[in-house]
């Protein structure tokens, strides 16, 4: 062999072994750049917290009861506590970098658990400020405001030296994801009620029960020519055909959860098909005949001998499914808007996660931490579907083995 | 009563069971015909909607000309709801060349990803590697369209810095083909090595046994035989290019006019385009977007007829 061949080939293999490289690194680098981002913000208050924030605005009526539990040991060097006022303070940043102040610890008997609402015209109501809200500015009679700039360790010296206070102004902590961790779970089971039947009887209708004629094949190629069509385009269908349906049958007056479902459903159709398919091909006909051979009829064969030899290929057509429910975003914007709610109705419109990121990035200035934060809580949803799809299919196969 | 019913089974002549059976049969079959019935529904409802602005006055607006919407180099002259001087000739071009740019970046990492998957690595590293780009196929769009913003739109911005470029943000054709080829890899890769794998092993043998080296066979007679399913695996990714909508709104910087063959210019396609300003339900500017959907729906279907006729004539080459 001479040299030439020889450099000629190191080269040729070279260029192989750079290829599978940058496979992996665009694996690597896009895993890394979501966890880099999306793990500061990620805990579980962001799962339970409303998106938008809430304002309120608090104020005592007639004598005030001071708090009487002294400092907790528990609180930290950077948490500031008032005994007479019972709570505890700390510097923190909000999602967007923003300094604020937050409520770290609250008494029990702390004056703070009974004001009234300022903004309301009920003079009996009552609110409450809880771990976890942001005091924005505390207003007194005889003294300069306090606010967030001066820091939490001035706002709880003024706190100190003060018995009265004419107004509390507080947050909740926005920037959650609850409405739409809420969305996309319902979304999950709208889906999948509505998809996993149709596919299901579909195939067993298509190996089962179906002739081998031109008919068939038809229906056949019409549900694969499905797979080809880009999810926009379902997103289009969805806003011509399930949106005015929802609101003619429903109480929906716009895009809704349950038009997104219908066309979320119509996207899975094909998966679930095909894989329901691909597990009833694999049984052999002996079992259906040595059924049909002890007097059942192709009902009672279909349904006692062939389906639950089937269930681990639905298993895995749902776990594919929920997949695809949980990365899906073109056809639902399109299908159920992408406006952020906290409170979610399946009758009106709110986002699913993956539609909750696209909204954060279009709006202006983007916030890519949040969007991370979730990307990053989609992606480990993604790849533990991935491992269980592994673990049934595993199992399935020593199964027939 | 008894009687009757008696009577109707004879009639019919089946038992309870044999009724089931066609009851059962007929819940399942109606299944089907309504999964099959889907695409159908797709194509008239979309048609309808996308043919309307064509052919009704559109409230005062007046039609929307065929010819200068398919071939227009601006999106809209004038204000939205205003006007009916669309056009989407540019978005068409801007479309299609992404595509087949993001291809030409694909196309070759993914193959020869396939080929090292396939014949080069040893066993371990090939699993390895199957589960990466399983992995990477796995990912949704929106998060490869995070990145594309997060990563690639800074990578283009400083770059174009450096070489004096002005971009936007980074929003550029280069931004959208490089996200879109992270996008259709995996694809292109799974497909290509299945592909490879296939091919027979006396073709493999045969050249091995006339001197070639295990490289010279991998390039010249493996990869050659492979074209056909390589080739099957370039329609998916294009189709993916083409279709893909919510990580392209993200790096494209949807331009309104062009078209943009610039590879630092902002561009637009036809599903970014579809996604843009969609706020009133009603409307010109509303059902224009059924039109868009209708020209993407031709241009990937003509994308494919044309592919096809190429693998045919490239695939028809004997290589033994």
């Amino acid at each position: 062999m001479s040299n030439k061949r020889k450099l000629n080939d190191i080269f040729y293999q070279f260029i192989t072994y750079i290829s599978a490289l940058i496979s992996v690194l665009a694996l690597s680098s896009i895993f890394m750049f979501v966890f880099i981002k999306g793990s500061s913000l990620l805990d579980f208050g962001l799962l339970f917290n409303d998106y938008h924030e809430k304002y309120y605005n608090g104020g005592f009526n007639g004598d005030i009861d001071f708090s009487l539990t002294p400092e907790p040991d528990n609180l930290e060097a950077n948490e500031f506590y008032s005994s007479m006022w019972g709570i505890a303070l700390k510097d923190a940043k909000d999602r967007e970098g923003n300094a604020i102040i937050i409520v770290s610890y609250i008494s029990k008997d702390s004056p703070f658990s009974n004001m009234y609402d300022k903004n309301s015209v009920d003079i009996e109501s009552s609110i409450v400020i809880k771990e976890g809200n942001i005091v924005s500015k505390i207003s007194y009679y005889d003294k300069p405001t306090s606010l967030t700039r001066y820091g939490a360790e001035l706002m709880i010296k003024d706190l100190d030296t003060v018995t009265d206070i004419r107004e509390v102004v507080y947050t909740s902590l926005g920037g959650g994801i609850r409405g739409s961790l809420l969305t996309t779970l319902f979304i999950i089971g709208l889906t999948l009620v509505l998809a996993l039947p149709m596919g299901i009887f579909t195939a067993i209708y298509l190996n089962e029960f179906a002739k081998k004629n031109k008919i068939t094949n038809l229906i056949r190629s019409l549900i694969e020519t499905l797979t080809g069509v880009p999810s926009i385009i379902y997103g289009l269908m969805g806003l011509a055909v399930f949106v005015p349906f929802t609101i003619a049958i429903t109480k929906a007056d716009s895009a809704n959860l349950i038009s997104g479902s219908m066309t979320l459903a119509v996207i899975l159709l094909p998966i679930i098909i095909r894989s329901t398919e691909e597990s009833l091909k694999v049984i052999p006909d002996d079992l259906r005949t040595a059924s049909l051979a002890l007097g059942a009829n192709k009902t009672q064969t279909t349904f006692r001998a062939v389906l639950p030899s089937a269930y681990p290929g639905i298993v895995t057509a749902t776990l594919l499914a929920v997949g695809r429910i949980i990365g899906e975003s073109a056809a639902l914007i399109f299908a159920i808007g992408t406006a952020i709610k906290d409170d979610v109705s399946i009758f009106g419109r709110s986002t699913t996660l993956s539609v909750h990121i696209w909204s954060l990035m279009k709006d202006e200035p983007a916030n890519i931490e949040l969007a991370s934060t979730i990307a990053l809580i989609i992606l480990i949803i993604v790849l533990a579907l991935n491992i269980l799809v592994k673990l049934v299919s595993k199992k399935f196969i020593t199964k027939i083995v | 009563m008894e009687k009757t019913l008696e009577c109707f089974k004879r009639i019919l002549g089946k038992s309870k069971k044999e009724n089931i059976d066609i009851l059962i049969r007929g819940i399942f079959g109606i299944s089907a015909l309504i999964s099959a019935s889907v695409i159908i529904i797709i194509i008239i409802f979309i048609t309808i909607k996308g043919v309307t602005p064509f052919i009704s006055y559109n409230q005062g607006l007046g039609q929307v000309n065929i010819f200068r919407f398919l071939t227009g180099r601006v999106w809209l002259d004038g204000a939205a709801f205003s006007s009916s001087l669309y056009g989407v000739g540019f978005i068409i071009i801007n479309t299609v060349y992404i595509a087949l740019l993001s291809l030409m970046i694909s196309m070759p990492i993914g193959v020869l990803t396939a080929l090292f998957i396939a014949k080069v690595a040893p066993q371990r590293l090939s699993i390895f590697l199957r589960t990466v780009v399983e992995l990477l196929s796995a990912i949704p769009s929106i998060v490869y369209g995070l990145f594309g913003s997060g990563v690639i739109l800074v990578l283009v911005y400083n770059f174009a810095e450096l070489v004096g470029i002005q971009s936007k943000g980074g929003n550029s054709v280069i931004a959208t083909v490089l996200v879109l080829s992270l996008m259709s890899l995996p694809t292109i890769t799974a497909i290509s090595e299945v592909a490879i794998r296939s091919v027979g092993k006396d073709i493999e043998l045969g050249s091995l046994a006339l001197g070639a080296t295990k490289t010279q066979t991998n390039f010249k007679v493996v990869l050659a035989s492979a074209k056909s399913g390589i080739f099957a695996s370039a329609i998916l990714g294009v189709g993916r290019a083409l279709g893909e909508a919510t990580a392209v709104s993200l790096v494209a910087g949807n331009s309104k006019s062009g078209p943009s063959l610039g590879l630092f210019d902002i561009t637009s396609t036809l599903t970014s385009t579809m996604l843009e300003g969609l706020k009133e339900t009603t409307g010109l500017d509303y059902d224009i977007r059924f039109s868009v959907g209708i020209v993407l729906m031709i241009v990937i279907l003509l994308t494919n007829i044309i592919l096809n006729y190429v693998k045919r004539k490239v695939g028809s080459v004997s290589v033994k």
